[in-house]
C-alpha cells in the first residue's frame, strides 16, 4: 500500500511540477504582451508584473479564459456588478458542521497512553 | 489633509483609508483593538509554547568507537567484546546509517564477523544505536554469542516508531507529528523500535522482527505513531530485547 | 484606483496597519521560540527545527482566525471596518508564515532521506480510514495551496482582470481551506500533544470564525420583496434617504442599487463597487462622491465614474418620484451613463 501511495504521489509531484512549467510560460508571454492589450493601467507598470507571476503560475487556465474572453470583447459589464453575496450563510452552515464533527473526531478518538494496558505474558518460554 | 465628513444624525462616522485622520469614534478603537491583538498573540504563543510536551531524554552523546559481533537480524546490531568506558561487555547495539538510512548494505558482506564500528553514539534509557561513520572487519574469530534468552509470547501495547529518532536524533522522535517521518527512515531501513506502555522485563523499548526473526512485515508500518496492540515472541540479545511480532495479531488499541 | 498599476499603493494607514502586522508576527514568534523555552524545561528539550515548526504553524493558525474573524466583525459593528482596509496584506503574511512552517517541515521531518520530499510529504502517510494516523499533512497542503493562491492573486490587478464576481468565488477558496487547517492541526498537533492547551486554542478559535460567521448571516439586513410594475420597482419614501447617505434595494433580478440623496436631489448607482463589489450604499457622499466604505473607492453619484484621474466606472440606474416615493428602472445603464438626479419633493 504505501510502494502504491509513494508511486501515486511521485506522479501527482510531476504533475503540479508540469502545471507550474506551463504556467511559467504563458505568465512570460501574458506577461510581456498580453496583459498591455486587455488591461490598460497596466501599460508603463512593468516592476508590479513581477508580482504577478506566481499568480498566473497557479491559476493559468483561469488567466488564459479571461485573456480571451477580454480579447474578443465579450465580458459582460453587467456580470462585474453581481457581488456574491448567496454563498456565504449556506457555505457556513456546511462549514460550521465539518468544523464541529472534526474537533469533535480529533478529541474523542484520541491514543488514551495513560489508561492503555500494560504488557501481559501469555506463554512462559518453552 | 482633513477630511469634512457629512454629519447624519444617529449615524457613525466613517473611515477612508486613504485618508491619514481618522473619525473621532475610531480614534481610541482603532488602539485599542491593535493593542488587544498585540497582547493576544504573545499570550497565545506563551499558552502554546510553555505548555508543549516533555519530549523525553535521550539525544546524540558524542563519538563512539567499539568492536563486537555483528549480528544483521532482523537489523544489522552490534554485540560489544572488548569494553570501552561507555559500553560493557555484552551491551547489544543497534546501528543505523546516516539520516534516513539502515545500515544493511554495510552490514551484509561482514555478518557474524568481528567488526569495529565508529560513529555517533545515541542512547534513550537503555536503548542504545550507533548512527554508523565507518565499519572494518576484523582479522579475528568472533567469538561464540550466548544463545538469545526466550522470554515467551507477549501481547504488548505500545507505539511503533522508528529506533533511531525515538532514541534522541529528533526531540520529540515519536507521536502523530512524527509520524511520516518515523515511515521515511523505517522505509530507508532504520530498525523500527516498540514503545511498550509498560516494561517488559525492566525495558520499554524492544526492536521489532517479523515471525520469522527477519525485518518485519511492512503491513506494520502503517500504524506508526499510534497506540497498537500486538503479540509475538520476546526473546533477550545482550541488553536488547527483541520482539518478534505476528502481524496477523495486530489491532489498534481501544 | 490608480492609473498605472504599482507594487503597492502605500498610504499613512496601510504603514500604521502593517507595522502592527509585523509586530504581531514578531512577537507571537520571540515569545514562542525564546520566552516560553525560559520557564519550559519541555520546550528547551524540544529540537529548535521542531520549536520553529510548531511556532511557525500555530503563529499560522491564529493569524487566519484573526482574519476570518474580520469580515463578520465588521458586518456586525462597522468600527471594525479599518481592520478590512487592509486584510490582504494580513493574508498574504499568513500565506508566508504558513510556508515557513512548511519549510520547517520540509527540511526537518522530509530531509535526509533517500525518498523525494514531495512524494513523501503526499504519499507517505496515506491513511484516510482513521483517527488517529489521518494523513492531516495533505490537509495543511490543500490549505497552503489556497492561501498562496489568494496571495498571489491579491493585488488589484487581479481584481479588475478577474473581475470582482470571479475574484471573490477564488478567493471563497479561504473557507475550506480554514476547515483544512482546523483538521490539520486537529488531527496533527491536537492529537499528538496530551496537554489541552492548544486543543482550548484551536476549539475557541473554531467556535469564534464559525459562530461570528454564521451571527453576522442570521443578522444580515433582509430587504423587503420587491414592488415592481412594468420594469420599475419601488425603492421608499424620499424622507428614509438622510442627505449624503444612501439605501440599499435589492431589485427582482437579485442585483443590488444604491439609492444616494446628494443636494438635495436622488441618484442611483449599482451597489457593488467596481473594485472588489464592496457594498457602496453602506457608505456615504464624501466630496461629491459616493465613498466604498471598504477601500474608500469613489463614484460621482450622477455618472458613476471615479474622478480623474481614476477609470473605474459602475453602473447606473434611472430614478423617478411618483408623489413622494422614490421608484427605480431595473434595467440598469451602462457603468459611467450620466443620469438626471431627481429633486427632492
Amino acid at each position: 500500500m504505501r510502494e502504491d501511495a509513494l508511486e501515486t504521489a511521485a506522479l501527482i509531484a510531476d504533475l503540479a511540477a508540469g502545471w507550474a512549467w506551463i504556467g511559467l510560460a504563458v505568465a512570460l508571454v501574458f506577461l510581456v504582451w498580453g496583459v498591455d492589450r486587455v488591461e490598460p493601467n497596466t501599460r508603463g507598470a512593468y516592476i508590479f508584473r513581477a508580482l504577478l507571476i506566481p499568480g498566473v503560475v497557479l491559476v493559468w487556465p483561469l488567466v488564459l479564459r479571461r485573456w480571451w474572453v477580454l480579447e474578443r470583447g465579450a465580458d459582460n459589464w453587467a456580470a462585474r456588478h453581481r457581488a456574491v453575496r448567496r454563498w456565504h450563510g449556506p457555505l457556513w452552515w456546511v462549514l460550521g458542521a465539518v468544523i464541529a464533527v472534526t474537533l469533535v473526531a480529533a478529541l474523542t478518538l484520541r491514543d488514551d497512553r495513560a489508561s492503555a494496558p500494560g504488557p501481559e505474558r501469555l506463554e512462559a518460554p518453552q | 489633509m482633513t477630511s469634512q465628513l457629512p454629519k447624519g444624525p444617529g449615524k457613525d462616522e466613517f473611515f477612508i483609508g486613504f485618508l491619514a485622520k481618522w473619525p473621532k469614534n475610531l480614534r481610541s478603537f482603532l488602539p485599542l483593538a491593535a493593542l488587544a491583538l498585540l497582547v493576544l498573540f504573545p499570550a497565545t504563543a506563551f499558552l502554546v509554547g510553555a505548555t508543549q510536551q516533555d519530549p523525553g531524554d535521550g539525544g546524540f552523546g558524542g563519538r563512539a568507537e567499539v568492536t563486537g559481533v555483528l549480528e544483521t537480524l532482523p537489523y544489522p546490531l552490534l554485540r560489544v567484546t572488548a569494553e570501552t568506558d561507555r559500553y560493557p561487555v555484552g551491551t547489544t547495539i543497534i546501528l543505523s546509517g546516516q539520516g534516513k538510512r539502515g545500515a544493511q548494505d554495510v552490514a551484509e558482506p561482514l555478518a557474524w564477523q568481528m567488526v569495529t564500528v565508529r560513529g555517533a553514539a545515541l542512547k534513550r534509557g537503555d536503548l542504545d544505536m550507533i548512527q554508523l561513520g565507518r565499519m572494518e572487519g576484523l582479522d579475528a574469530p568472533a567469538p561464540r554469542m550466548m544463545a538469545p534468552e526466550q522470554l515467551g509470547r507477549w501481547r504488548l501495547t505500545g507505539e511503533i516508531c522508528d529506533g533511531k529518532c525515538l532514541s534522541g536524533a529528533m526531540k520529540p522522535g515519536t507521536g502523530l507529528s512524527h509520524k511520516a517521518c518515523a515511515n521515511l527512515c523505517l522505509i530507508g531501513g532504520v530498525p523500527p523500535v516498540f514503545v511498550s506502555t509498560g516494561p517488559v522485563e525492566g525495558e520499554d523499548f524492544l526492536l521489532l522482527a517479523g515471525s520469522d526473526g527477519g525485518p518485519v512485515d511492512p503491513s506494520l508500518l502503517d500504524l506508526t505513531g499510534s497506540l497498537i496492540t500486538i503479540e509475538g515472541e520476546i526473546e533477550r540479545r545482550g541488553t536488547l530485547l527483541v520482539f518478534r511480532t505476528d502481524p496477523a495479531t495486530l489491532e489498534r488499541a481501544e | 484606483m490608480s492609473v498605472a498599476y504599482v507594487p503597492v499603493q502605500w498610504n499613512r494607514n496601510k504603514w500604521y496597519y502593517d507595522t502592527v502586522l509585523i509586530l504581531l508576527v514578531v512577537l507571537y514568534l520571540v515569545t514562542f521560540l525564546w520566552l516560553a523555552p525560559e520557564v519550559s524545561e519541555a520546550a528547551r528539550a524540544t529540537n529548535d527545527a521542531i520549536q520553529r515548526m510548531r511556532a511557525t504553524g500555530s503563529c499560522a493558525f491564529l493569524m487566519l482566525t484573526v482574519i476570518l474573524c474580520i469580515g463578520p466583525l465588521a458586518r456586525l459593528d462597522r468600527r471594525f471596518l479599518p481592520i478590512l482596509y487592509n486584510r490582504r496584506h494580513f493574508g498574504v503574511l499568513t500565506a508566508c508564515i504558513a510556508a515557513a512552517h512548511l519549510g520547517f517541515v520540509l527540511q526537518w521531518y522530509y530531509s535526509f532521506s533517500p525518498t523525494d520530499p514531495w512524494a513523501a510529504l503526499l504519499g507517505v502517510n496515506p491513511a484516510w480510514d482513521r483517527a488517529p494516523g489521518f494523513a492531516f499533512e495533505i490537509l495543511g497542503l490543500f490549505a497552503l495551496l489556497c492561501l498562496a493562491i489568494l496571495a498571489a492573486t491579491s493585488h488589484d490587478f487581479w481584481l479588475s482582470f478577474l473581475s470582482a464576481p470571479v475574484w471573490k468565488r477564488l478567493h471563497l477558496l479561504i473557507y475550506p481551506a480554514y476547515a483544512a487547517v482546523v483538521g490539520h492541526v486537529a488531527f496533527g498537533a491536537v492529537q499528538d500533544q496530551s496537554n489541552a492547551a492548544f486543543a482550548i486554542v484551536v476549539a475557541v478559535s473554531a467556535f469564534a470564525v464559525t459562530s461570528l460567521h454564521l451571527a453576522a448571516h442570521l443578522r444580515r439586513h433582509r430587504e423587503p420583496a420587491a414592488n415592481a410594475q412594468e420594469g420599475w420597482e419601488r425603492v421608499c419614501d424620499a424622507s428614509e434617504i438622510e442627505e449624503g447617505l444612501g439605501r440599499v434595494h435589492l431589485l427582482a433580478t437579485g442585483e443590488r442599487v444604491a439609492v444616494f440623496r446628494h443636494k438635495g436631489a436622488f441618484s442611483a448607482i449599482s451597489n457593488a463597487c467596481a473594485h472588489q463589489n464592496g457594498p457602496l450604499g453602506e457608505g456615504r457622499i464624501v466630496w461629491g462622491c459616493v465613498t466604498c466604505p471598504w477601500h474608500g473607492f469613489q463614484y460621482d453619484v450622477r455618472t458613476g465614474r471615479s474622478p480623474e484621474p481614476f477609470t473605474e466606472k459602475v453602473p447606473t440606474y434611472n430614478l423617478r418620484l411618483e408623489g413622494t416615493e422614490i421608484w427605480v428602472e431595473a434595467a440598469p445603464n451602462p457603468p459611467g451613463t450620466p443620469t438626471e438626479a431627481v429633486p427632492a419633493p
